[in-house]
């Protein structure tokens, strides 16, 4: 699951059409009610939920009944690989996370994405205090609009949200265009872990993939895992250990390792300016093989 | 909070923070509070009340209420008196649950009659008052009959059968507001709201059965015009609002205002969240009349809520709404923005007053109030959590100084979520039924969120209203059953 805020006007629509146009699986969206997304749809009264389909397969729900609730009739129903929660008027994001931690075990929670409106946060020299607590439970910051904004006035909109959040990653996106990849972690289907992910607007993410016939040290190699370099934003792909195959997911810190099949260990490790601790990373994975 | 050394304080009740604290600031902000409750204030408060005080018209001060607490752009508590000229209209100011409300309803039975009867009443209650998150009313309507609604209010109401004609009598705006037009609400707002008229909502919104103990009567003279006159009288209160039709107006508008403020009339604010445009222009009044609309749907919901009320009292003890003389105390609102005419500096003006989160308290023989309030003052409800009662209390003359605004409830002390950490829903409801409070809830998790401990002290946030001089205690009640989406 991903959970998308965002204050009024930021891109939040415009980011859910990007991913569903671009993602190459089963998204299912939930919001307070239909927005833009999904006008002239036919809706499918549920119990919880109420549903439109959109393009690929997808589908945009609203919320008409408890979180928990319609988040298991979303399953039941649809089995998406990924649920895209965008929070406006369902609840805060930290409130959706402890949903998810204390009673949704069936969800991986992947990033929490706060879009920030660049332009609008160059006009109002105070960041409002809703959004501020918004920005507060981000992984990743869309710093969103970048075409309406100078360069320096940029640097200055990060940097008043790296007081709030020195934490969160953050990219820098035109119409909330990135790649995907970015956004969430690895699902079942074997992937390609070797590609990096297309640059465009984001020219410093970069990434460097680990690749290994041989089986590894369960506990070195998952506490070294564990303990990334902040700058690796995001880490994925299938690990062999002497405990069983794993497909792994970390973002922004956040670590999680289930059981799946896989032929070797295939990692890719992603974020900003990444190249200079591939060296110390490999060498620490390397050293976990069993001799 | 570490209370800024700029804060001066004028009185027990009162801390001013003047003009010069911020650039911008058009007057000095005043927070109405305890020495106690104003240490507990969060700091987006003072943030938040001077960034009010930026905005263009603002007469006086911008003030906050003792229960007080950071919201959407403006404090919740917050009160705004804008010249209706000069100044700006501001949904931040009015709230997103547009015209969240409560009413008071007396009846002539004391606690011992309804006791052996209470469980089966909540129960009732519970199954016939919707409630809960996306909850649906039980009032089939079209499209067509929710515009004509949001144009009538509880009139509608009353004329289809849902209530009596003094129900209108003690409601503010006498259960309409004239000139709500539909055509300025969007397709979205009706769609979201057509089938919510009678459902209570979420998070904070209640229907509390309680007591008057005796010892709870401070003014017995105007308790008894209130209706209060038995020992251990039970009476009724419940809070709720426009749900996700006045969440859609005021959004809709954010977004129009967002897109003039700036280009159109070159007003500069701190905060995003301050979205505003000038009252007397054609968005202004645009948003205005979408509020009243959001004012009325709220008033049919309530009116709706009290017929419900009323059928369930009397099929549970088998005696007609009129034999328990189940009668309207009044219904006061806390989120709007009202046109009203204020003495301001010796001149009288015609001043747009912001109240968020903020109640109406006015004084005696003021224009608009019911005649039999003419001596008393206007009946003020403010609930505290669902743990500790709540209050009826009269306004004053005094209460010019606030524009005749007064607290609203006891303002919550931490998020939601960590309310959820902290405290447990199954286990507060048998915590509360231990101590004769017999609730029930949609959700646990929303319970938790609702315990008292979520919230500031009642006792203090009316203490320091009637010190301030701008409202007085007549009666206090203690709840009994509860009913809670």
């Amino acid at each position: 699951m991903i959970l998308i805020a965002g204050s009024l006007g930021s891109g939040k629509t415009t980011l859910l059409q990007h991913l569903v146009t671009c993602a190459d699986r089963k998204i299912a969206i939930l919001m307070n009610e239909f927005g833009e997304i999904a006008i002239d749809s036919k809706i499918i009264q549920g119990k919880h939920i109420e549903m439109t389909e959109l393009a690929g397969g997808c589908v945009c729900c609203s919320l008409a009944g408890e979180f928990e609730a319609a988040i298991e009739e979303i399953i039941e129903k649809v089995r998406p690989d990924l649920i895209a929660v965008e929070t406006t008027g369902v609840a805060e994001p930290d409130a959706v996370i402890f949903d998810v931690e204390e009673s949704l075990p069936q969800i991986r929670l992947d990033s929490v994405i706060v879009l920030a409106d660049a332009d609008a946060m160059i006009n109002f020299p105070d960041l409002g205090y809703v959004t501020r607590a918004q920005f507060e439970t981000a992984d990743v910051i869309l710093v969103n609009k970048v075409d309406l904004v100078g360069e320096d006035e940029l640097d200055e909109v990060e940097e008043r949200l790296d007081e709030v959040n020195p934490g969160a990653v953050m990219f820098r996106t035109v119409r909330c265009e990135l790649p995907t990849d970015l956004l969430f972690g690895f699902d079942r289907p074997a992937r390609d872990v070797s590609r990096p992910p297309p640059r465009d607007h984001t020219e410093n993410i970069q990434s460097f993939t680990f690749t290994s016939e041989e089986v590894f040290d369960h506990d070195r190699l998952t506490a070294v895992l564990q303990d990334l370099p902040e700058s690796v934003y995001r880490a994925k792909g299938f690990v062999r250990t002497r405990r069983g195959q794993f497909l792994f997911n970390a973002v922004a810190g956040r670590v999680s390792f289930e059981a799946c099949k896989a032929s070797q260990t295939d990692l890719v490790f992603i974020g900003y300016c990444v190249e200079s601790e591939r060296n110390v990373v490999i060498q620490s994975l390397n050293d976990c093989r069993i001799p | 909070m570490a209370i800024p050394k700029e804060v001066n304080r004028i009185t027990d009740s009162i801390w001013e923070i003047p003009a010069s604290y911020k650039d911008g600031m058009r007057v000095p902000a005043r927070i109405y509070a305890s020495q106690k409750l104003m240490s507990e204030m969060d700091d987006g408060v003072i943030d938040q009340v001077t960034n009010v005080a930026t905005l263009p018209g603002i007469l006086k001060y911008a003030f906050c209420m003792p229960d007080g607490h950071w919201g959407y752009g403006f404090p919740i508590g917050g009160v705004a008196p804008i010249d209706a000229d000069q100044g700006v209209i501001s949904p931040g100011g009015v709230g997103f649950d547009i015209n969240c409300g409560m009413r008071l309803v007396t009846t002539n039975l004391t606690y011992d009659e309804v006791r052996p009867h209470l469980k089966k009443l909540v129960d009732t209650l519970f199954s016939r008052v919707p409630a809960g998150v996306g909850s649906t009313g039980f009032l089939k309507l079209s499209h067509g009959e929710f515009r004509t609604i949001v144009e009538q209010g509880a009139a509608w109401c009353v004329d289809n059968g849902y209530g009596r004609e003094d129900d209108l009598e003690t409601t503010e705006e006498d259960g309409c507001i004239a000139g709500a037009d539909s055509s300025k609400i969007s397709q979205k707002a009706v769609e979201r709201g057509f089938n919510q008229i009678g459902t209570l909502g979420s998070g904070n919104h209640y229907l509390e059965i309680q007591v008057a103990k005796p010892e709870h009567v401070y003014d017995a003279e105007t308790a008894k015009t209130f209706g209060i006159t038995i020992p251990n009288q039970v009476v009724i209160m419940f809070h709720c609002g426009s749900r996700g039709f006045g969440h859609q107006v005021a959004t809709d508008y954010l977004q129009v205002f967002l897109k003039v403020m700036q280009k159109k009339y070159g007003i500069q604010v701190r905060d995003r969240e301050l979205a505003c445009a000038p009252f007397r222009s054609p968005e202004g009044q645009d948003y205005y009349t979408a509020m009243k609309c959001g004012i009325n749907m709220s008033l049919a919901n309530r009116q709706v809520i009290l017929h419900r009320i009323r059928e369930v009292f009397s099929d549970v003890l088998g005696r007609s709404a009129e034999e328990m003389e189940m009668n309207v105390v009044y219904d006061v609102s806390h989120n709007t923005a009202k046109l009203e005419r204020h003495m301001v500096d010796g001149r009288e003006r015609e001043v747009l007053v912001h109240r968020k989160g903020a109640t109406r308290a006015f004084g005696p023989r003021m224009d608009g109030l019911p005649t039999r309030y003419l001596d008393s003052g206007q009946p003020v409800i403010i609930g505290g959590s669902m743990e500790t009662g709540s209050y009826l209390l009269a306004g004053v003359a005094s209460g010019d100084q606030t524009f005749y605004s007064t607290a609203h409830g006891s303002g919550r002390t931490m998020s939601r979520t960590k309310a959820r950490k902290q405290f447990h829903g199954k286990k507060l409801q048998r915590d509360m039924e231990d101590r004769g409070i017999y609730v029930k809830s949609v959700s646990f998790a929303g319970l938790a969120e609702e315990a008292g401990g979520a919230y500031k002290d009642i006792d203090e946030v009316i203490g320091a209203t009637e010190a301030a001089g701008i409202s007085r205690r007549v009666v206090k009640f203690l709840p009994i059953g509860n009913v809670k989406g």
